[in-house]
C-alpha cells in the first residue's frame, strides 16, 4: 500500500514547522533588510534549554523558561550586535554567522555533539488510515496552526503589527509618521525568536536536536523565503507547505538521500524562473 | 536632425499611484530640452524608464530607432544615453579618478579611452568638469558643487549621445549653478543631446529652448519656456503646491 | 571630448606612469612595505630552525588558510560580495585533486589544477542563478548548497561513487622532504597574494570596487553587474580551490567535513580578523588563529568557540580589523627604537 496517508502527515508537520521558522526569517527582512543568519540558533538553544532543564524543573516551566530566554536573546542580539551596525550589511552577516557560531560551539564546549530529544507533552497515538502516528504530531499541528494565525491576527490588528506593516511598505513614509523604526525591528527581532522558539518547542519532542542543526533550519528558512519572496508572510506560508510536501514525497517515493537536497533545488529554480519568489515585490531603485 | 529620443505612450504605476501616465514626445538629436513639474510630478520616474532602471507597466521607448523599452540599465547606457541621479551618488573609496575611470571602462567608454588610455582619458573628463586637481581625493570629502560636477564626469566617461541630467542643480549655491550652467552649455555645444529636469521653472527658462511640462504624470505642454510660463495648468500645478515660480 | 582638451591631461598622466614603475621601490622604503618583507625574509629561514614535520605543518597549515582567506577577502572586501559557502570550492578541489592523484596517478600539479578549475566551474554553477538577484542572496545561497554538498558526500546511498564519510585518503604528499613541501607552499601563498593584490590594484579591481560601493551607480556608469560579479567569484573559487587542493594533501586525504559551514568561517574569522579588504590581513589572521589553535589542540572545539567569540568582538568594536592598529602600535614601538 502507498502510505499516502503518512506523506501527507509528515508534508504537513514539517510545513507548519517550517512555516513558523521561515515566518520569523521574513519578518526581519521585511522589516529591518537584514538577513538574521543566526536565526538557526533561537530554534537550537529553545530545545537545549528544554532538554538541560525538564528534568529539575518539569517540563512545562523548561518550556516557559526556554521561550522566555529566547525572547530576551532575540532582543539583545538586536540591541548589542545587530542595532550598532545597522549601517554596514556585510558586518551584520558576518556578526549573526559568528553568533551562530559561537552558540553551536558553545553547546559542543559545555554539552557534546550527539542527537538529544525530549519528552513530549501528551502520549499516546492516533490513527489515521490504518496508520497509527504519534498524539505529539497533532499537538504540532494544532498548534503551529494556532500560533500561525494569532501571529496573522497580530501583524494585522495590532499596534506594534501596524508599524511592522508600515515599515516592510516604506520605511521612510513610516518614520515620518512617527513610527520608531529601530524599536519596531527589535520587536520583530524578538517574534521571530519567538516562533522560532514555539517551532522547537512543538517539534523536538518529535524528532532531535544536535548542534549542527541551526544551520539547517536556516538554509530551510532561506529556501522557503526565496521561494514566497523575502518579506512576504503569504509567500513564507505558502512555500513551508511547498517545501514540506516535496520533501516528504522525496523522501517516501524517490529517496531519503535526495530529500537534502530539495531546498538547493528549489532555490535554485526559483531564481532562475522567477527572481523575486512567488510574491516578491518588485525590487526598486 | 533626426529623432534621438521617441516616447510613446509611457506608463507607470506604483500600486494605485500612476506616476507616468500615457506619456509621449520626441527629442531630436542635438536638442537641448528641459523637462519640469513640480515635486512628484514624475519627472525622476521618466528618466528611470528611459534609462532602464525601472521597467514601464506599457508604451515604448525608442532611441536612435531602436526599441530598448525594459532593457538592462548598462545596455542603455552602453548605446550612447548616460543619465545623472537626482541624490548625488559616487563611489565613496575611491579617488575621483577612479570614479570616472569606471564610467571609461563601460564598453562603449572603452572604444574612445583605448586610443589614450584609461587614466589619460579620465583626467581630460576630470579637467573638462573643472576637478583635476583633486583627481587623487576621494569624494566623500567633496562639496556638494563638486558632486554634482562629479556626476556630470561620470556620465562623459561613457561618451554618450543623449545626457538626462536628473536635477542638475539642486542644493547647489548661485555660483554653483553658475559653473554648472556653463558646464552643461559646453557639452551641448561639443554635440550632446541634453534633457535636463528641473522643478524651478526659473533655472531653466533662459537655458533651454524648449521645454515640457508635467503634472501627476500626465503631459501637459511642449514648447518655449516663455509659452509654458504662461500657461494656466503649469501656473495651477505650481501654485498649488506653492513652490517658487518666475 | 575635443583633441585639444585631452591633450592637456597629457602631462599629469605621464607622471603617473612613471609613479607606478617606481611603486614598488617606494613601497619597500615604508613601514608596512618593509615589515612585510621582514616576514617574508622570516618565513623563508624558518626550515633553517626547524626541520620538524610537525612544526613546519602548523606553519604549512596557516599558509594554506591564508590563501583560503585571502580568495574569501577578495569576494568581500573587492566586490561586496560575502560568501558563506566558500568550503564549497576549497571542498571540491579537495576532492577533485585526491581523486585525480589518487585514482588517475596525475602529478599533484595538475590535478591541483583541475581542482581549482572544478571549483572555479561550481562558482559559476551558483553564480549564475545567485548573481540575478542583489544583496545578501548569493552569500546565503552558498551556504545552503555548502551543507547540501556536506550531506551529499556524506550520504552512504552514494558512498561508492563519492566515499562517504571516510571520503578520499592515502594521497601522498607534494614531497617527502618537509623542507621542500614548505617552501613549494611559501611559493603558492606568495604568488597567490601577488596576483590577488595586483588585481586588485588593476582597472578590473577598480570596477569590482565601484560595484561594492555603488552597485546603482556602476550600473549607470555603463558597467555589466552581473558579468563582473561572476568574474570576481570565479577569482575567488579558484584560489578557494587552490587552498582546498594543497590542503587534501597536506592531511594526505580528504572527507565531507571540509563542506561544513565550519570551513567557511575559518576563512570568515581569518579574513575579518586581519581586516577585510585587505588581502594581507587575511595572512595575519591565519598565522594568529593556528598559533593560537596550537595551544587548544587538544580541544578544537575550544577554539572554535573561542574565535568565535573574538570574531564577534572584532566587529563589533573594530569593523575594520585589527591588521592596521596592529600596524600603527608597530611603527610607534619601531620609531621608538630608532628614537625618532
Ligand atoms: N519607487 C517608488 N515607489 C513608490 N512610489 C514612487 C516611487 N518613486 C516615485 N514614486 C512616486 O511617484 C511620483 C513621482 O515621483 P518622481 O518621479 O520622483 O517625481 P519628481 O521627480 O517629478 O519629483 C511621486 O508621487 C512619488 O511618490
Ligand atoms: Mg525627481
Amino acid at each position: 500500500m502507498v502510505p499516502i496517508a503518512e506523506v501527507i502527515i509528515f508534508g504537513t508537520i514539517e510545513a507548519s514547522v517550517y512555516g513558523l521558522l521561515a515566518l520569523g526569517f521574513s519578518l526581519v527582512y521585511g522589516v529591518g533588510g537584514i538577513l538574521n543568519l543566526s536565526h538557526g540558533l533561537f530554534y537550537l538553544l529553545t530545545g537545549y534549554i528544554i532538554f538541560w532543564t525538564y528534568t529539575t524543573i518539569g517540563i512545562v516551566w523548561a518550556v516557559i523558561l526556554a521561550l522566555i530566554i529566547i525572547i530576551i536573546v532575540g532582543g539583545l542580539s538586536y540591541l548589542l550586535l545587530i542595532k550598532p551596525l545597522q549601517e554596514n550589511h556585510v558586518a551584520i552577516l558576518i556578526i549573526t554567522f559568528s553568533l551562530g557560531f559561537f552558540v553551536e560551539q558553545f553547546i559542543k564546549v559545555f554539552g557534546d555533539a550527539i542527537p538529544h530529544t525530549v519528552p513530549s507533552f501528551v502520549g499516546g497515538a492516533i490513527t489515521i488510515l490504518g496508520v497509527p502516528f504519534p498524539s505529539q504530531f497533532f499537538v504540532i499541528l494544532i498548534g503551529s496552526f494556532i500560533v500561525i494565525a494569532i501571529t496573522g491576527l497580530f501583524i494585522s490588528k495590532s499596534k506594534i503589527g501596524k508599524s511592522i506593516r508600515a515599515i516592510s511598505q516604506d520605511r521612510e513614509a513610516a518614520m515620518l509618521m512617527g513610527i520608531n523604526a529601530d524599536r519596531t525591528l527589535m520587536y520583530t527581532v524578538m517574534i521571530s525568536a519567538a516562533l522560532a522558539g514555539i517551532a522547537a518547542v512543538l517539534y523536538v519532542p518529535a524528532s532531535s536536536i544536535a548542534p549542527h542543526m541551526g544551520w539547517d533550519v536556516l538554509s530551510n528558512s532561506f529556501a522557503i523565503v526565496i521561494f514566497g519572496g523575502l518579506g512576504s508572510l503569504k509567500g513564507s506560508v505558502v512555500g513551508a507547505f511547498i517545501l514540506g510536501y516535496t520533501r516528504s514525497f522525496v523522501n517516501y517515493f524517490i529517496d531519503p538521500a535526495f530529500s537534502a537536497l530539495v531546498p538547493i533545488v528549489v532555490i535554485i529554480l526559483v531564481l532562475l524562473i522567477r527572481p523575486r519568489g512567488i510574491f516578491g515585490k518588485k525590487e526598486v531603485y | 536632425m533626426g529623432v534621438i529620443l521617441e516616447v510613446k505612450n509611457l506608463t507607470k504605476k506604483y500600486g494605485g499611484l500612476t506616476a507616468v501616465n500615457d506619456f509621449s514626445f520626441e527629442i531630436k538629436r542635438g536638442e537641448f530640452i528641459g523637462l519640469i513639474g513640480p515635486n512628484g510630478a514624475g519627472k525622476t520616474t521618466v528618466f528611470n524608464l528611459i534609462s532602464g532602471f525601472q521597467r514601464p507597466n506599457s508604451g515604448t521607448i525608442r532611441f536612435d530607432g531602436k526599441d530598448i523599452t525594459g532593457m538592462a540599465p548598462y545596455k542603455i547606457v552602453n548605446l550612447g544615453v548616460a543619465r545623472t541621479f537626482q541624490l548625488v551618488r559616487s563611489f565613496k573609496l575611491l579617488t575621483l579618478l577612479d570614479n570616472i575611470s569606471v564610467s571609461c571602462l563601460s564598453s562603449r567608454g572603452k572604444k574612445v579611452a583605448k586610443g589614450h588610455g584609461v587614466d589619460e582619458y579620465a583626467s581630460t573628463i576630470l579637467a573638462s568638469v573643472g576637478l583635476v586637481d583633486k583627481a587623487r581625493i576621494p569624494p566623500i570629502i567633496l562639496p556638494h558643487g563638486d558632486l554634482r560636477k562629479l556626476q556630470i564626469g561620470k556620465a562623459l566617461g561613457t561618451n554618450p549621445q543623449l545626457l538626462l541630467l536628473d536635477e542638475p542643480f539642486s542644493g547647489l549655491s548661485h555660483e554653483e549653478q553658475d559653473v554648472i550652467t556653463d558646464l552643461i552649455i559646453k557639452l551641448h555645444d561639443d554635440g550632446v543631446t541634453v534633457f535636463m529636469t528641473g522643478h524651478v521653472l526659473r533655472e531653466l527658462m533662459h537655458l533651454v529652448p524648449r521645454v515640457i511640462a508635467m503634472h501627476q504624470g500626465k503631459f501637459i505642454m511642449d514648447g518655449t519656456p516663455q509659452e509654458v510660463a504662461k500657461n494656466k495648468i503649469v501656473l495651477e500645478a505650481y501654485l498649488g503646491k506653492g513652490e517658487v515660480f518666475a | 571630448m575635443s583633441a585639444k582638451s585631452l591633450s592637456k591631461g597629457k602631462g599629469r598622466v605621464k607622471k603617473k606612469l612613471s609613479g607606478s614603475k617606481s611603486y614598488l621601490l617606494n613601497w619597500s622604503k615604508t613601514f608596512r612595505g618593509r615589515l612585510t618583507i621582514i616576514c617574508l625574509i622570516g618565513l623563508c629561514l624558518i626550515p633553517l630552525l626547524t626541520q620538524n614535520r610537525y612544526y613546519l605543518g602548523i606553519f604549512i597549515t596557516a599558509m594554506i588558510f591564508s590563501i583560503f582567506a585571502a580568495s574569501w577577502d577578495f569576494l568581500a572586501g573587492f566586490t561586496g560580495q560575502v560568501s558563506f559557502g566558500q568550503a564549497i570550492f576549497f571542498g571540491i578541489s579537495g576532492y577533485i585533486t585526491s581523486y585525480f592523484i589518487r585514482y588517475l596517478y596525475l602529478p599533484w600539479w595538475a590535478s591541483l589544477l583541475i581542482g581549482s578549475l572544478v571549483g572555479v566551474a561550481f562558482g559559476l554553477l551558483i553564480g549564475i542563478p545567485a548573481l540575478r538577484l542583489k544583496g545578501p542572496y548569493l552569500g546565503l545561497a552558498t551556504m545552503v548548497l555548502g551543507l547540501i554538498m556536506f550531506y551529499t558526500f556524506l550520504n552512504v546511498k552514494f558512498e561508492p561513487w563519492l566515499g562517504g564519510s571516510e571520503g578520499i585518503s592515502k594521497i601522498p604528499q607534494i614531497s617527502r622532504n618537509a623542507v621542500e613541501t614548505y617552501y613549494i607552499h611559501l611559493i603558492f601563498m606568495i604568488t597567490s597574494f601577488l596576483i590577488l593584490i595586483w588585481i586588485g590594484k588593476s582597472k578590473m579591481g577598480t570596477v569590482f570596487k565601484s560595484i561594492r560601493d555603488d552597485d546603482i551607480g556602476a550600473e549607470a556608469s555603463g558597467i555589466n553587474l552581473t558579468k563582473y560579479k561572476l568574474i570576481a567569484f570565479m577569482i575567488s573559487a579558484f584560489f578557494a580551490g587552490i587552498a582546498g587542493g594543497l590542503f587534501a594533501m597536506h592531511n594526505r586525504g580528504v572527507n565531507p567535513g571540509v563542506f561544513q559551514p565550519l570551513y567557511s568561517f575559518y576563512a570568515i574569522v581569518m579574513a575579518s580578523l586581519g581586516g577585510i579588504a585587505t588581502i594581507s590581513g587575511s595572512a595575519l589572521g591565519s598565522y594568529f588563529f593556528w598559533f593560537a589553535a596550537e595551544l587548544f589542540s587538544e580541544w578544537p572545539d575550544v577554539s572554535v568557540f573561542i574565535f568565535a567569540i573574538i570574531l564577534i568582538l572584532v566587529i563589533r568594536f573594530a569593523e575594520h580589523g585589527i591588521l592596521k592598529p596592529v600596524l600603527e602600535r608597530l611603527k610607534d614601538i619601531w620609531d621608538l627604537v630608532l628614537g625618532k
